[in-house]
């Protein structure tokens, strides 16, 4: 390749990387959502239906 | 014989959502909403699981439909506890689709509610979700915004701010309950609140705590995301050296967790952080393990990046064929991706490179061509002075919280 004229290297290397995008992409990482739940075995538990549910599950287990 | 059988699909569906298969979850809930149950107690149930299913999915329609069903049936049946997880359920999604304000009313319906019942725990989780929903507005306003640097603009500052105060309500329960899992998510969510209101000691205080809970729980990925922010508010902080320690961390784990493109990640900071210490070479191997990771995930924005990046630290070795090279590259992605900002920014970094290698601007190269044009519009005493600031720079600059907002 052609030979470099020493003072435009040195201003090229001066003017090297870019500021503020080189931070751009530090990802912030953020924690997960928490969710509210609700269950089908709690409702029944709750009415003291726990048989019924454990007939359900058991019946379920068997197929 | 209908109720069992609707029971059972919903039992099913729970099991295997449970066992983290949410898409088998959920065709046996919808098979349940099928064949009906006149207990609707049951069907807010099924509702709500379904709702929750599909967030975990990113089907956010869906999962703004199906709680929206399960606060509808709530309010009805007068269950106070059903409607405000469902209030803080759809809130959850409604931030998700960026729909802050309503969000807002569903989180607080939630907050309102658990403290009517004297219910801790939910006073807790409604306020995290309200400090995220805070916190997804603010970050949002921020990106959207032109503001100028040095200013945060003030609804983003509120938001956040807002955020902040949501989660040091929210730690202060949960520290009395003793729930150090919740403790956990809040400091971590914290910290990255504080990063963005540019309190990055605070920041860096948080994410101390929240890596502490992980290694208590041994949760990896959660050890990770500290070591990860860590390294990000040390950057702000000035302090590359310690930043470069926690992004090796973050790059140890993903590689044990097995996470590519969060090791992508982490060697994209790195080649940055070794960019700010002056380490042209380390930048440039590992902006080229990252590089080879964007490549194989197929993420052509990332690889352009790397190339942008690579570009540079070839040029500040005075490697002007390498630093070439890659500048073209970094054209080719920019119009492949359509990024004007960045094709602009390559044409410039040719002309540059060019300008100093004395090759004539009238080459046959289209590419070439049509950087001579970018540079004579520009012509003129040294057009490009304001748009590239060097590293020496890059270190003086006081970097201010506003200006971190902006960058972002």
């Amino acid at each position: 390749s052609q030979p470099l004229s020493g003072r435009q290297a040195a201003e090229l290397q001066s003017k090297v990387v870019p500021s503020k995008q080189i931070l751009h992409s530090d990802n912030m990482e953020m924690e997960p959502e928490t969710m509210e739940t609700k269950s089908v075995t709690d409702y029944f538990s709750k009415l003291h239906m726990g048989s019924l549910v454990y007939s359900c599950t058991s019946k379920r287990k068997n197929k | 014989r209908m109720e069992a059988s609707c029971l059972e699909l919903a039992l099913e569906g729970e099991r295997l959502c449970k066992a983290g298969d949410c898409r088998a979850g959920v065709s046996f809930f919808e098979a349940a909403v099928q064949v009906g149950t006149e207990d609707l107690k049951t069907l807010s149930a099924i509702y709500s699981q379904l709702g929750n299913a599909y967030f975990y999915l990113h089907e956010y329609a869906k999962a703004l439909e199906y709680h929206h069903h399960d606060l509808t049936l709530a309010r009805t049946i007068g269950d106070l506890l059903g409607e405000a997880k469902a209030s803080g359920n759809l809130g959850n999604t409604l931030k998700v689709l960026g729909n802050f304000e309503e969000a807002i009313v569903c989180c607080q319906r939630h907050l309102d509610i658990s403290r009517e019942l004297n219910d801790k725990v939910g006073e807790a989780r409604a306020l995290y979700n309200l400090g995220n929903v805070y916190h997804s507005k603010g970050k949002h306003v921020a990106s959207a915004g032109t503001h100028e640097p040095g200013e945060l603009p003030d609804d983003v500052r509120n938001a956040l701010q807002k955020a902040a105060n949501y989660y040091e309500e929210n730690l202060t329960i949960v520290t009395e309950l003793g729930d150090r899992a919740a403790q956990g998510r809040a400091f971590g969510n914290l910290g990255n609140t504080h990063y963005l209101l540019g309190n990055f000691r605070s920041a860096v205080l948080a994410h101390e705590q929240r890596l502490l809970i992980a290694k208590e729980f041994g949760d990896r990925s959660a050890e990770r995301r500290a070591y990860s922010n860590l390294g990000n508010a040390y950057i702000f902080l000035g302090e590359f050296e310690t930043a470069s320690e926690y992004y090796k961390r973050t790059l140890q784990l993903a590689r044990q967790l097995k996470d590519r493109a969060v090791e992508a990640q982490a060697c994209y900071s790195l080649g940055n952080t070794y960019t700010l210490l002056q380490d042209y070479e380390k930048a440039i191997d590992y902006h080229l393990k990252h590089l080879v990771i964007a490549q194989e995930l197929n993420d052509k924005i990332g690889e352009g990046r790397a190339c942008w990046s690579l570009g540079n630290a070839y040029t500040a070795l005075g490697n002007h064929d390498q630093a070439i090279h890659f500048a073209e590259r970094h054209l080719e992605i920019s119009r492949e991706v359509g990024d004007r900002s960045g094709e602009l920014t390559a044409r410039l970094n040719l002309s540059d490179l060019q300008m100093v290698l004395g090759l004539s601007y009238s080459t046959n190269n289209s590419m070439m061509s049509e950087s001579h044009v970018v540079d004579n519009s520009l012509n003129g005493t040294r057009p490009r002075a304001g748009r590239r600031y060097s590293m020496e720079n890059m270190e003086l600059m006081k970097l201010t919280p506003e200006k971190v907002q902006n960058w972002n």
